[in-house]
């Protein structure tokens, strides 16, 4: 509602709306949807469905409880029903709740409103609306979905057939001044092509057709996935934009000039809007309100130097408000604006920490013979509605070591657990099993129980009831509560050999190795000693800078040393950050918190211990072979040319023409993948090239100009400036020629249908982003690289900074080809990322390891070369090599354990005896039953 | 199969026949004369297109108030008036020649005519 204050003290005043349903109470069992009368259009779906007025959105909803439609329902607006609150058997409806101020005092701000809608104005000019099987990419994608409205069916919605030839058409409300959204969404091409996949997964035999202006796939590994999909789906890309969509009996019709100046049409079933990201509604409300400035497009401003940063000081932005991106580049900004807000509160850090303290363990008692506690849980009607609880229940009751045997209605609940706490304690019990939903949401919150009364939280198992017996056999309830008898046979049985688990933690020093002083390296160190650690930056060369000391101008145009010598001065004079240059990685050992670094400098090696790493190494401009380059001093790349113009334009003075050439190099030359800058470096250039010469004469031949995002400003720029740009296909390449004294370029025009001549000054060739030299790095580190020869990260989406190895992060162009914008932001994620171990001083090491019986163990070193986290070292043991677990670097997989051949190695909580166990009494049952 | 013969502006239909055709929304037989305006049409044309052996003729013009050229499908309209008593003389069912206004930019509103027609000559045979 407002804002007020300054950085590390604002006051912030939220309206919080009333859910009218207890979140605490809810266990999101579903009656209420049930019974409620008022059908209300569900706005999740995309308006495909209706739910009712108390729903949740979606099953995967944070938190798992549901909420009133306040506009919809019945008892809020006309006093009248209640059904709702009569039904719910937790007592969670709660009418009387009132929208509440709330006054939050915070030292930081962050915005991620995420994007707006494009206008239905927009669509409409697309039959959207009027046509029925007229639909948008998102209702699309929700007709995909399997738990969508249609269960994954892809139908037409008009008669509810399937269709059987689909056209994509991309660019609506994107790239359109018409529409007033000039930008590119960045993420339309990628998501269109995706969804096309998922599509032909379905239906094998559908005909789909996607309508591109460029194909804009120019995220990480992104160009791969859409070769790889239009070969294994057979999808037909056309060139072309649609200026609308007719319809002609019940189908609809599209006519469309191709690329050499046909007209043609085509009939489809069904037409995909690609629709692009606009500014969220609301950013001019929030732009009033926290005074942080907009672009012209509404999105949030930020410079290529400080891109999470707003113009208001204290208050940093991320995600899709930034400027239209994808989920990798929106969680790495989120990470990056995490480490803007630990830098701003470093001084308060920890201070409203809670501390939660546990009873010690009772030993004595695990030690006893094992007596088990069933629980099993109704879930309201979620499995007593399907399965004979109580039968279960008494089942439980005979089998040998159950003592307790119980059946509760929430289990989950607060009031549930203090009572399971209570039966435990009474009971003596030392194993418990709950017979409930899924461990992988729940089984945390069992443990929690379990300690709070001194009890090792690995003496819990669970068998799921609900999803395997009452949610997937709902229609058969006898053989539901047979299988449910099974699981709960299986679990007890397992139950009797589990043993309890340490919990260690290992000390961390409280300080990073930056490797790399570019400037991601740089940004990254920086970040980490603002929020109070030390760094160490080592850089290979005698000088800071990297690849941004050969870059002349940022893409708004600023000049790039400005920045640069900024990071370098604020790198040199922070008191925490160590430069250590000329030096190089001799080797690494150690594990997160506790690593160990050999370098070398000038000849002599040093020791450095530190507690995590930051990958910044960076890469390299490609060198081309061919296109006259190195031949001809007339050939330059768009950085030696920028070096040129740096001193002066004095190499222009006779020049009339120039051409550039992008993917030269890259794009499945001697580099597959897409380098993601180098159209936006080109068009930059020549508008730069225009600027000093207006007379010059510049041409452009490109495959697919990928002027992303806000970048395609430039593009148009270039293009009312007169820049001429001609496409050529991957296999029609330009060629560099000799022409008497000067060079020409020789291209194959597709408009006008015949090769053409253009006598050149100079000829530019982008030549992309190779990777550096990561092949040693990648060995030392056990952190393993793409295809392309950049640093994997953990999860393209969920970990974009981290590396599958605890404690090594990654940012710029180690990881892939990127802009400045994007390196700075990686980089302060990774900074974030790094700084979590760093904080908490410890790290905890998860209780489910591996563990080695080394009088088993052979040494023979399977299990170490295979392990993912290198996690297992070989140690001398009385002069015999033995594995042994890293257990801090440990993730629990049990690739190890299943490789051994000599079952040495055993996973805590899945031991062999137990699993054997669980599997016997599986066996049981069925010959019983035989 | 009976042979269609249609006049259309530039403004109407958009796409051709044969894709039309291949995608089975109508049969085979139909061609689509186009004209700048349907004001152009004559009275000798659709004769002609009688003679050539068409068993049905319509024109597709705009919308009355929504023609480029003000009156042009107006004047369309009139033309096929005349022409349908002249082909009645002749023997022809004057059914068998019709006037339809279309949707600027509409290919489906043709589609329409189109099979309005091929209902009419099989009624005829």
């Amino acid at each position: 509602m407002d804002l007020k204050g300054e950085a590390g003290n604002f006051t912030a005043t939220v309206l919080k709306r009333p859910r009218y349903i207890d979140e605490d109470k809810c266990t999101a069992c579903g009656t209420c949807t049930m019974y409620c009368p008022k059908p209300v259009v569900d706005w999740y779906n995309e308006r495909l469905e209706v739910t009712r007025a108390p729903h949740i959105d979606y099953a995967q909803a944070i938190p798992s409880s549901y909420y009133i439609d306040a506009r919809e329902c019945l008892r809020i607006n006309h006093e009248t029903c209640n059904l709702c609150a009569q039904t719910c058997t937790a007592g969670a409806i709660d009418f009387s709740q009132q929208p509440k101020t709330l006054e939050l005092s915070v030292g930081g701000v962050v915005l991620t409103p995420g994007f707006g809608r494009v206008d239905d104005e927009v669509l409409e000019r697309f039959g959207y609306g009027r046509f029925p099987d007229v639909v948008t990419s998102l209702e699309f994608e929700r007709l995909t979905c399997a738990a969508g409205p249609t269960e994954g069916h892809i139908v037409r919605p008009s008669d509810e057939t399937t269709p059987k030839k689909i056209a994509f058409l991309q660019c609506v409300g994107s790239r359109d001044e018409t529409c007033g959204n000039g930008f590119c969404s960045s993420v339309c091409c990628m998501y269109a092509i995706k969804e096309a996949s998922v599509a032909k997964e379905h239906e094998p035999d559908l005909d789909i057709s996607l309508f591109f202006m460029d194909i804009r796939t120019m995220g990480k590994g992104f160009d791969a996935f859409r070769q790889e999909a239009t070969k294994k789906y057979g999808l037909n890309i056309i060139r072309a934009r649609v200026p609308k969509v007719e319809e002609v009996d019940g189908k609809l019709a599209l006519t469309y000039v191709e690329e050499d100046g046909t007209s043609k049409s085509d009939l489809f079933d069904m037409v995909v809007l690609s629709v692009g990201l606009t500014a969220p509604e609301d950013a001019q409300v929030i732009s009033e309100r926290t005074g942080i400035e907009l672009n012209k497009y509404a999105f949030c401003k930020t410079t290529p130097g400080a891109p999470l940063a707003t113009s208001v000081p204290g208050i940093y932005v991320a995600g899709a408000f930034q400027g239209p991106k994808d989920i990798p580049e929106s969680v790495t900004q989120a990470s990056g604006v995490a480490a803007h807000i630990s830098e701003l509160l470093k001084e308060v850090r920890g201070e409203r920490a809670v501390t939660v303290t546990y009873p010690d363990e009772d030993r004595a008692l695990c030690e006893e013979e094992p007596r088990i506690g069933v629980f099993v849980c109704h879930c309201g009607v979620n499995i007593a509605g399907v399965v004979d609880v109580k039968a279960v229940r008494d089942y439980a009751g005979n089998l040998p070591g159950v003592v307790l045997y119980e059946d509760t209605l929430y289990s989950c609940s607060q009031d549930a657990l203090k009572h399971i706490a209570e039966r435990i304690k009474e009971n003596r019990l030392n194993r418990v099993v709950i017979a409930a939903c899924s461990p992988r949401t729940h089984e945390p919150l069992f443990q929690e129980t379990l300690r709070s009364i001194g009890l090792n939280p690995a003496l819990i198992e669970m068998a799921n009831i609900r999803d395997q017996c009452a949610w997937v056999h709902a229609q058969e309830p006898e053989a539901a509560t047979e299988k449910a008898k099974d699981l709960v046979r299986m679990a007890v049985a397992k139950a009797r050999l589990l043993e309890p688990l340490e919990q260690p933690t290992v000390d961390v020093t409280p300080s990073a190795l930056v490797l790399g002083g570019g400037a991601a390296g740089m940004a990254a160190a920086l970040s980490i000693a603002e929020q109070g650690y030390k760094a160490v930056l080592v850089e290979k060369t005698k000088e800071l800078g990297g690849n941004l000391r050969r870059v002349t101008w940022t893409v708004d145009g600023e000049d790039a040393k400005k920045v640069l010598d900024d990071l370098i001065d604020r790198v040199k004079k922070h008191p925490d950050i160590e430069i250590m240059l000329g030096t190089e990685v001799k080797n690494v050992s150690g594990y997160i918190g506790n690593f160990t670094t050999t370098v070398e400098r000038g000849g002599n090696t040093e020791l450095i211990n530190h507690g995590i790493i930051v990958v910044a190494t960076g890469g390299r401009e490609h060198r081309p072979k061919g296109f006259l380059y190195g031949e001809s001093d007339r050939v330059l790349t768009q950085l030696e040319l920028e070096e040129r113009l740096k001193r002066g334009t004095s190499f222009l003075r006779n020049a009339t023409r120039v051409s550039m050439i992008q993917c030269v190099g890259s794009r499945g030359n001697d580099l597959n993948h897409c380098s993601r800058i180098c159209c936006t470096q080109a068009v930059k250039n020549a508008l730069k090239l225009k600027e000093k010469r207006p007379e010059l004469d510049i041409y452009i031949l490109f495959r697919d100009m990928r002027t992303y995002g806000l970048y395609e400003d430039l593009y148009r720029e270039a293009r009312t400036k007169g820049i001429k740009f001609i496409r050529f296909d991957k296999d029609s390449y330009p060629q560099v020629v000799k022409k008497g004294r000067g060079i020409a370029v020789k291209v194959f025009d597709k408009i006008i249908g015949s090769e053409i001549e253009i006598p050149s000054s100079y000829v530019i060739l982008s030549t992309g982003i190779a990777p550096g030299d990561n092949e040693a790095l990648s060995q030392i580190l056990k952190a393993p690289l793409t295809k392309d020869g950049f640093f994997l990260e953990a999860h393209a989406k969920l970990r974009p900074v981290e590396v599958a190895v605890d404690g090594v992060y990654l940012c710029g162009l180690a990881h892939g080809p990127k802009g400045l914008e994007d390196s700075i932001a990686q980089a302060q994620a990774a900074a974030a990322k790094a700084c979590i171990p760093l904080s908490k001083g410890k790290v905890a090491v998860a209780p489910i390891v591996s563990h080695v019986d080394q009088k088993k163990c052979i040494g023979c070193g399977i299990c170490a070369s295979l392990c993912p986290f290198n996690a297992i070292e070989i140690v001398k043991v009385d002069k015999k090599r033995k594995a042994q677990t890293i257990t801090a670097s440990c993730k629990g997989c049990g690739i190890c354990a299943s490789h051994c051949p000599t079952l040495a190695i055993s996973m805590g909580g899945f031991t062999d005896d137990a699993i054997f166990a669980q599997i016997h009494a599986f066996g049981e049952g069925i010959e019983k039953e035989a | 199969m009976a042979k269609i013969i249609g006049f259309c502006c530039n403004y109407t239909a958009q796409v051709p026949v044969d894709v039309l055709e291949k995608e089975g929304v109508i049969g085979g037989g139909v061609e689509l004369r186009r004209l700048p305006c349907t004001g152009r049409l004559e009275v000798p044309m659709l004769l002609d297109a009688f003679g050539e052996g068409a068993d049905a003729v319509f024109v597709a013009g705009c919308k009355i108030d929504t023609c480029h050229n003000k009156t042009g499908s107006l004047r369309a309209s009139k033309r096929v008036r005349y022409a349908k008593g002249l082909i009645e003389e002749l023997g022809i069912d004057p059914e068998l020649l019709e006037m339809f206004f279309a949707d600027r930019g509409s290919t489906g509103d043709v589609v329409e005519a189109i099979k309005e027609m091929e209902k009419r000559t099989e009624k005829g045979a």
